[in-house]
């Protein structure tokens, strides 16, 4: 019965974490800005607002692009163990987790595509570029993690870390921790690396053609992805949690660690943020990769 | 007349008839050849689960040529007349008031009859016959379009004949060292031979099928072949036909060699053999499928794409345990289904666009033709491999295995190119059918009906094998039992292990949920108005339409970094190769003048030169 109750509990701690964090990032970057900020609840009165008004559609696609992202991303909180409880967790493993996480931002693509808005083109395209910068690292480190544990199963992953210690404490290992240290921000979508959006260049790219309602559920969206992105990292390398709590707490320390490097970088443009990435984290990606099958075998 | 010789007799007559019906009326042609090819799926389907071997004629050098069928040419049969079956309904309307249609239809049927053939050959000389008459029919139908398609066609059947050739030298040394060509016969034969004897004859028969299934370096033909072949022709080229070389492989490897009997054996040399493939596998997987984000003809994307994914098949089919041999042969049909589903999507925009294929000048086709863009939505999907369409059951198994078998880079490489194939397929999507509707497109009409049967249909397939792939990966695992390989725990909808299970029918209910719990909350909280497309975007002023589609060069910062690194250096260099030969033969040729004088001065020369030897040095 409470394997149950975390089919519904995952989702919705995923939504309510990741909307409290936007609100804690737009309060923090100001108080490191000198500015008093919003209240940290400002990204829930956005949304009632946004749900209140009414929003232009494009169509069948335009609506059900964003619908399908939004689920895409609400399944895949249940393949993340949050704590010790994964609803979902003999559905495929780590493969599965690498191919849903394609789901949220496939969607947004389909949608904006079903607008005519260029802006939403180019938001698009920059925001697959990133994607192919930082994927080619963040493979290298999944396949170093399932090399080391031998093991395909997230579950399986977090049950050895909290066995045998994280595994950012071990040795070929840490290499690939560091490695997803440096584009974790990438994968948030946060400067250096915040060239999907670029408000001021691009209209904020894919969601320029969203309004109200339509803007509620990218933002709800956003929040989920930076939900997963977080949690996978947790997962992967801080050996998740015992308990909830504990995970989340790890989760919050991450995710401050970023905003302040959010909050003092300028911003690539795209060309240098794939030269970034492909350049010092997959070498070092690499190095963890070769030295756990040198150890390994 | 048994099951096999009574399919293979159809085929071939009924290729031989629609040539007559064709010449008295093309449209009665082609209905004939639709009609042959939708009996000749029934027959095939009729010959599920049933073993055995026939002779059929006994008079070539007195060695009985013979026909069989088991699971894997079922298989393979099966896959090759449905998806020409549904490439025939496509061309009805496709090859409609354009001239040589029966000369296509009988050609498609040709190809046909071939293919089935070669999967159904019980030896290999039977084998080697039908693979020639597939080779040249294909040459045919590459170069129907005349243009550069002859150049595409000459290229694809030097290769070929490279391929064939070696092959013959293989089935002479087989002929010579067993004195049989039986498959069956062989398959107890070869694996007692020399670990030496082995790889040699691996290697002969490996150019062949490497260069059929386009695997690097051998890959150079495919891109042009793809891309000039009529787009119903590419469908079948690129479903099954390119595939004999997966089929190939297979009856190579594993029922000739019995890879799976002597993986693991000391003193052979097939270990080392698929090591050395399965990294060819993992390069023709990455390479291509970088080079495809650079096209922008959709056909050659597309065809770039069919060279990467050939690589996953080798990858999983070469290392050669039971969970990534079946995702190999099921990625065979998974890749069949979509990639025609693909080039039929293509082909529809291009009758209706006319001919128009390329991805800068087309855009927003998907409010005017949603067939052929859910085609195309379903087709990248599943090219992709995005859960719940069928190419991602297939990677799953074939990254699982790759994982767990210690092969991490390969398994990068498998990876990588798919996140490669993300890329590319979202600029072909983006650039024919999503954004702004160029304004001379405006009064493209839907597909006719006769495309928009095999489209849905194939549609249907993609999700109803990704969602229960139970149903092809039955008969796969049956396939690789009879290798030899211990079977796999395979249920409707996924696979179980101790190492990893997969359950796509969870994952469906899931997202399904999903969909529907915010599809719930946009209808009680969501308000929204339809507007035009480009209502808004413009804060309402005024804006010339064609002018701001973001389409042209779509990943450029990408594509100035990589386009340096991603010459095809093997094209060039058999071209290079190419006009070397030619210039020699070239020079060859200066000395047939034409003349009889210079003959006759050349013999004088001859005669001279002797008797100065003989004068000289008096060797006689």
């Amino acid at each position: 019965m409470t394997k149950m109750i975390w089919y519904v509990l995952s989702p919705l701690i995923a939504l309510v974490v990741g909307i409290l964090l936007m609100g804690l990032s737009r309060k923090l970057l100001a108080r490191i800005h000198w500015r008093v900020g919003p209240p940290i609840l400002q990204p829930v009165i956005d949304l009632i607002r946004f749900l209140s008004q009414k929003s232009a559609s494009h169509g069948f696609l335009f609506d059900s692009g964003l619908i399908l992202s939004l689920a895409g991303s609400l399944v895949l909180t249940l393949f993340l163990p949050l704590g010790q409880y994964t609803p979902m967790s003999g559905s495929g493993g780590l493969l599965v987790i690498l191919y849903v996480m394609l789901l949220g931002p496939l969607g947004i693509a389909f949608s904006s595509g079903g607008a005519a808005n260029p802006y939403a083109s180019i938001g698009i395209s920059r925001k697959l570029m990133l994607a192919m910068g930082y994927e080619l690292p963040l493979l290298l480190i999944v396949l170093t993690v399932m090399t080391g544990y031998r093991t395909i199963s997230i579950v399986e992953v977090v049950r050895i870390q909290q066995a045998q210690g994280w595994a950012i404490a071990t040795f070929p290992l840490l290499l690939s921790a560091l490695a997803y240290i440096l584009i974790l921000p990438a994968i948030l979508g946060m400067r250096p690396f915040e060239v999907v959006g670029a408000a001021q260049e691009i209209s904020s790219g894919p969601v320029v053609e969203f309004g109200g309602p339509h803007l509620a559920l990218s933002t709800l969206q956003h929040a989920l992805t930076t939900y997963i992105g977080l949690s996978l990292f947790v997962n992967l390398m801080l050996g998740g949690g015992s308990n909830p709590v504990f995970f989340l707490l790890k989760m919050l320390v991450v995710f401050v660690l970023c905003l302040c490097v959010h909050a003092v970088f300028p911003r690539f443009r795209v060309d240098q943020a794939i030269r970034y990435l492909w350049r010092w984290p997959a070498l070092v990606a690499m190095a963890g990769l070769v030295l756990t099958v040198l150890m390994g075998g | 007349m048994t099951g096999v010789e009574i399919i293979l007799a159809a085929a071939f007559a009924g290729a031989l008839l629609t040539w007559f019906i064709g010449r008295t009326s093309s449209t009665a042609g082609s209905a004939f050849a639709v009609a042959v090819l939708l009996a000749l799926t029934a027959l095939v389907a009729l010959l599920h689960g049933r073993v055995y071997e026939t002779v059929f004629y006994r008079g070539f050098l007195g060695l009985p040529m013979s026909l069989r069928t088991d699971s894997l040419s079922w298989f393979f049969a099966m896959a090759t007349t449905v998806l020409a079956a549904l490439s025939g309904i496509f061309s009805l309307s496709y090859m409609k008031d354009r001239k040589n249609t029966g000369f296509f239809n009988t050609m498609l049927l040709l190809v046909n009859a071939a293919m089935l053939g070669v999967v159904f050959s019980g030896d290999l000389l039977s084998f080697f016959i039908f693979w020639e008459i597939m080779s040249w029919s294909t040459f045919l139908l590459i170069s129907f379009n005349r243009g550069q398609g002859v150049n595409a066609g000459l290229k694809y059947i030097v290769m070929s004949l490279v391929g064939s050739m070696a092959m013959l030298v293989g089935i002479g040394w087989l002929l010579g060292a067993f004195g049989t060509l039986n498959i069956a016969r062989l398959s107890e034969l070869i694996p007692s031979a020399s670990g030496g004897h082995q790889l040699v004859l691996l290697l002969l028969f490996g150019i062949a099928f490497g260069i059929k299934n386009a695997v690097m370096p051998l890959h150079t033909w495919l891109p042009d072949a793809y891309t000039e072949a009529p787009s119903p022709f590419t469908a079948v080229l690129s479903g099954m036909l390119t595939r004999m070389g997966i089929f190939g492989f297979l009856l190579i490897l594993y029922v000739m060699a019995g890879a799976a009997r002597v993986l693991h054996s000391p003193g052979s040399t097939v270990p080392t053999y698929n090591v050395v493939l399965a990294w060819l596998g993992a390069v023709t997987i990455v390479v291509p499928t970088f080079i495809a984000m650079l096209q922008n003809d959709a056909k050659r994307l597309l065809a770039w794409h069919g060279i990467g994914q050939g690589g996953y098949m080798i990858l999983g089919m070469a290392f050669g345990t039971g969970m990534g041999l079946a995702g190999g042969i099921f990625h065979t049909l998974n890749h069949a289904i979509y990639i025609v589903l693909l080039f039929m999507s293509v082909g529809a925009v291009q009758h209706r666009t006319g001919g128009v294929r390329d991805l800068n000048s087309l855009g927003g086709l998907a409010r005017k033709m949603p067939v052929a863009f859910i085609g195309a939505l379903m087709g990248i999907s599943g090219l992709i491999g995005v859960p719940l369409t069928n190419g991602f059951v297939s990677k799953w198994m074939i990254y699982r295995t790759l994982i767990l078998g210690g092969a991490p880079f390969l398994a990068f490489a498998a990876l990588i190119g798919s996140w490669g194939t993300i890329l590319s397929v979202y600029k072909f999507l983006h650039n024919v059918f999503l954004g702004q509707l160029p304004s001379k497109y405006e009064n493209v009409r839907s597909s006719p009906v006769s495309m928009k049967i095999p489209i849905l249909v194939l549609s249907f397939a993609i999700l109803l094998f990704g969602i229960l792939p139970g149903l092809p990966l039955k008969v796969i695992d049956g396939i690789v039992v009879s290798f030899g390989l211990p079977s796999l725990d395979v249920s409707l909808w996924g696979i179980a292990s101790e190492a990893g299970t997969l359950n796509t029918v969870n994952l469906f209910a899931a997202l399904a949920v999903g969909v529907l719990v915010v599809l719930a909350f946009v209808r009680i909280l969501g308000r929204s108005e339809r507007v035009g497309q480009d209502s808004n975007y413009s804060a309402g002023c005024g804006v010339p339409r064609d002018r701001y589609n973001y389409t042209a060069r779509y990943y450029d910062p990408l594509f100035r970094m990589i386009s340096p690194y991603l010459k095809d250096f093997f094209s060039t260099l058999y071209d290079g190769l190419a006009r070397g030969i030619g210039s020699l033969c070239e020079a060859v040729r200066m000395i047939y003048t034409g003349y009889v004088s210079s003959y006759v001065m050349y013999i004088l020369l001859f005669i001279s030169a002797m008797i100065f030897i003989h004068l000289t040095w008096n060797p006689w």
